[in-house]
């Protein structure tokens, strides 16, 4: 499968981390969201992070499985109700949205108009009800800044971007501007199919 | 490790064992005191535990949910906040410059802000102490503040970052130096922790150090208490200290495994850190006959400038704050009280991710191609004071958390001194970066560290703890985190925080021995 995992260059440690993360299947059967609501967040972080292999990294699941263990990160803007119920009213909110500007629920809508209600999200005062009481930009904030740890935090998502730290076990003692190691030159941790970028 | 019964009177009992508490905890113990300390977190075995994996070593922060307000309001677990057996310095990024004599007189400076109760000269032989303890890599000689002995160990190897701030601080004839890291660039010998191994520019040092290079206070101070006969009680959450009619402390009272337990003791020590520690004193309605508790409350500003360069950075690589220029401590041109340092920085990709979230709200296509940039990203960081005003406080929420205890609510807005100390150092970065070559420069505004509820001093109405870290309403209480300082200083805490926890112990000693007090 994957060099790097195989190889010497990954702990112990950082192995199970990240083979956990690899084998991690698509969460089909939500266990906080309704499945309707899976289906809407899914479809708003496929805009938020694209992809190249569209839905390869849940994030919408990984969502899911962090509210459902209830497990938080420390902190909450006062001005905000628990993290479930802001995701659970924003996402009625952006339903409520997409009715209002283009007659149809957010997943019924083009991909441009999708983008179109999120920006009026990210804008702070977008049209529906929801909004009158739940902060739209710092709901906004959250929700992009969660797809983005989750997605980045997966080896895909890794390996899209050339990030091999992982691959630390030996030290690096290459360090300097444009220094590299043979073992930084991509892909190291997959025979994934080669995408462009 | 040697263990006490529930039974006996011990006599003392520490609560946390970050920065403030595990130095205090050794230095009792060698002493012959017989110490408890009580972690709410775990005790790690580094080697096997941390992964080189950000979301993994989430575990390594505290979680239990604060509520953030106030104009600017902080963000608190990765931000500031660490659990387990060495507290937050199992995150911290090992950067520790030592305070300059006048970080500790900003009211006699400016006439604003506070003075401490204590001077440089108090805090240097512990400087010192803890420099050739921990084993601080840094330069032979340090271009700022007083002289001093010359660091234990040479400076780490420059990465990418502190190569390009090099570069950009010359160009504009900004005196630049290797930083002192508390981190090994060489193994270390010490007695009573063995040896310890060389740095191996893994620049995971936020998310827990798999080597123990890192000083971190779990392979530092915790193995010499133990050695020295304390007791580490690991996932222990203090809820309550009792006090008798005579107003001393008696016990601690804390949750194992969800059986409460009671650990009588002849003193307490709090160290919780400046979130915890003020708020364990509310909920017991304790040592606040000044008002004081969870007020002045103060987070460094912390500014950060991010740059794109054609040269690959690989910011993951190397101890992540490398380069350090105090040429801003006290800017000859500033509208602003008080100074800055800066330090360049390499970054992960989930924590540059959520900036990038945060600060730029970049999405979609736009998101993924700067992203892929990521490989040619260096930052810059200042590390600057902060004033403490009235509104930024600490207080207990109605809402009750997962262990059934009021959430703090944490007000935090910046002051025009920070804006204006802020809106200089963006000025300093841009013109850094520009002249070593960056492209899409941008700046994500950041306050860090958590400082100051449970401020020291002389006056007892205006103050919490004397200048011994001791509360002025319960004499065998002692709180030592970063809650006490009463400035916020413009370096990095952990090291005075350490300073203060060796000396508070020396002087709860020095007091034991006079009064058996
Ligand atoms: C990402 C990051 C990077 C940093 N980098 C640097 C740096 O480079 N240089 C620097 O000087 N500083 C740095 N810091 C800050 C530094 O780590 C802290 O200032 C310092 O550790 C604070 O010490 P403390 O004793 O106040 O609290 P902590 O070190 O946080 O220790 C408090 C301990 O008390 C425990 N505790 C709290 N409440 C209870 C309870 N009720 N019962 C039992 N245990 C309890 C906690 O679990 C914790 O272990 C950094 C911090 C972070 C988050
Ligand atoms: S850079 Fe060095 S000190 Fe920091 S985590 Fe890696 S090995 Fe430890």
């Amino acid at each position: 499968m994957r060099k790097a995992l195989h190889g010497g260059a990954l702990t112990d440690a950082t192995r199970a981390a990240v083979s956990t993360r690899l084998a991690t299947p698509q969460v089909i059967e939500p266990r906080f969201f309704t499945s309707e609501s899976l289906v809407t967040l899914r479809a708003v972080c496929a805009r938020l992070v694209p992809q190249p292999h569209p839905g390869a990294v849940d994030i919408a699941g990984a969502i899911d499985t962090r509210l459902a263990d209830g497990i938080g990160d420390g902190w909450r803007y006062d001005a905000m109700p628990s993290d479930g119920e802001a995701y659970e009213r924003g996402l009625v909110g952006l339903d409520e949205t997409a009715r209002e500007m283009s007659g149809g629920a957010f997943i019924a809508l083009s991909g441009e108009r999708q983008d179109a209600v999120i920006s009026a999200v990210e804008g702070g005062s977008p049209a529906g009800a929801t909004w009158r009481s739940l902060p739209a930009r710092r709901f906004f904030e959250d929700l992009l800044a969660e797809a983005i740890e989750a997605y980045y935090s997966h080896p895909l998502g890794q390996e899209e971007i050339g990030y091999l730290g992982l691959a630390d076990a030996p030290g690096w003692q290459l360090i300097q501007l444009g220094e590299r190691h043979p073992r930084e030159t991509p892909p190291v941790i997959g025979e994934q199919p080669h995408h462009d970028g | 490790m040697l263990t006490y019964s529930t039974d006996a009177t011990v006599d003392a009992v520490v609560i946390g064992t970050g920065a403030g508490g595990a130095p205090l905890t050794a230095r009792l113990a060698s002493a012959g005191l017989s110490v408890v300390a009580l972690e709410a977190g775990r005790h790690w075995a580094p080697a096997r535990d941390f992964a080189t994996d950000e979301r993994a070593q989430s575990q390594l922060f505290w979680t239990d949910e604060r509520l953030s307000a106030g104009e600017d309001p902080l963000a608190f677990g990765n931000n500031n906040s660490g659990i387990g057996v060495g507290g937050s310095t199992l995150h911290f990024t090992a950067y520790v410059p030592r305070a300059q004599h006048d970080d500790l007189r900003l009211k006699s400076s400016f006439g604003v802000g506070e003075d401490w109760p204590l001077s440089y000269g108090d805090l240097e032989p512990y400087y010192d102490e803890l420099e050739r303890f921990l084993g601080v890599s840094g330069p032979s000689s340090y271009p700022w503040g007083p002289p001093r002995t010359p660091y234990p160990l040479v400076p780490l190897p420059l990465n990418g970052a502190a190569q390009l701030m090099q570069r950009g601080c010359a160009a504009l004839g900004i005196r630049t130096a290797p930083a002192a890291n508390a981190a090994l660039s060489g193994s270390y010998w010490q007695a009573g922790v063995g040896w310890r191994a060389a740095c191996t520019n893994r620049g995971f040092c936020q998310a827990g150090c798999s080597t123990g290079a890192k000083a971190s206070m779990d392979v530092t101070y915790i193995p010499l208490a133990i050695g020295h006969g304390a007791e580490i009680r690991s996932e222990c959450f203090a809820t309550r200290i009792e006090i008798n009619s005579a107003g001393r402390a008696t016990a601690v009272v804390y949750v194992h495994q969800g059986r409460e337990t009671r650990q009588p003791c002849r003193a307490v020590f709090l160290c919780g850190g400046a979130i915890e520690s003020p708020r364990l004193l509310l909920i017991n309605r304790l040592a606040n006959r000044s008002g004081h508790v969870g007020r002045n409350f103060m987070a460094h500003t912390g500014l950060q400038v991010w740059g794109r360069f054609a040269e690959e950075v690989r910011p993951y690589k190397g101890i992540p704050g490398a380069l350090i220029s105090e040429d801003t401590h006290r800017p000859p041109d500033a509208d602003f009280v008080g100074g800055y340092l800066l330090q360049s920085i390499g970054v992960m990709p989930v924590t540059y991710g959520s900036q990038v979230a945060r600060g730029r709200r970049l999405w979609g296509n736009a998101l993924s191609a700067h992203m892929r940039g990521y490989n040619h990203v260096a930052g810059i960081n200042i590390l600057g004071d902060c004033l403490p005003y009235a509104g930024n406080r600490l207080e207990l929420a109605d809402e009750r958390d997962a262990r059934g205890l009021p959430k703090p609510r944490i007000s935090f807005s910046n002051g025009a001194n920070e804006r204006r100390l802020t809106a200089h150092a963006e000025r300093v970065m841009r013109d850094i970066w520009k002249r070593a070559g960056a492209r899409d420069v941008w700046a994500f505004p950041r306050n860090a560290h958590i400082i100051g509820t449970c401020r020291m001093g002389t006056d007892a109405a205006s103050s919490v703890v004397d200048s011994d870290c001791r509360s002025h309403d319960v004499p065998n209480l002692h709180i030592c985190d970063n809650s006490v300082f009463p400035s916020a200083l413009a370096v990095n805490p952990a090291l005075t925080i350490m300073a203060l926890s060796l000396r508070t112990a020396d002087r709860y000693m020095q007091r034991l021995g006079r009064e058996g007090a």
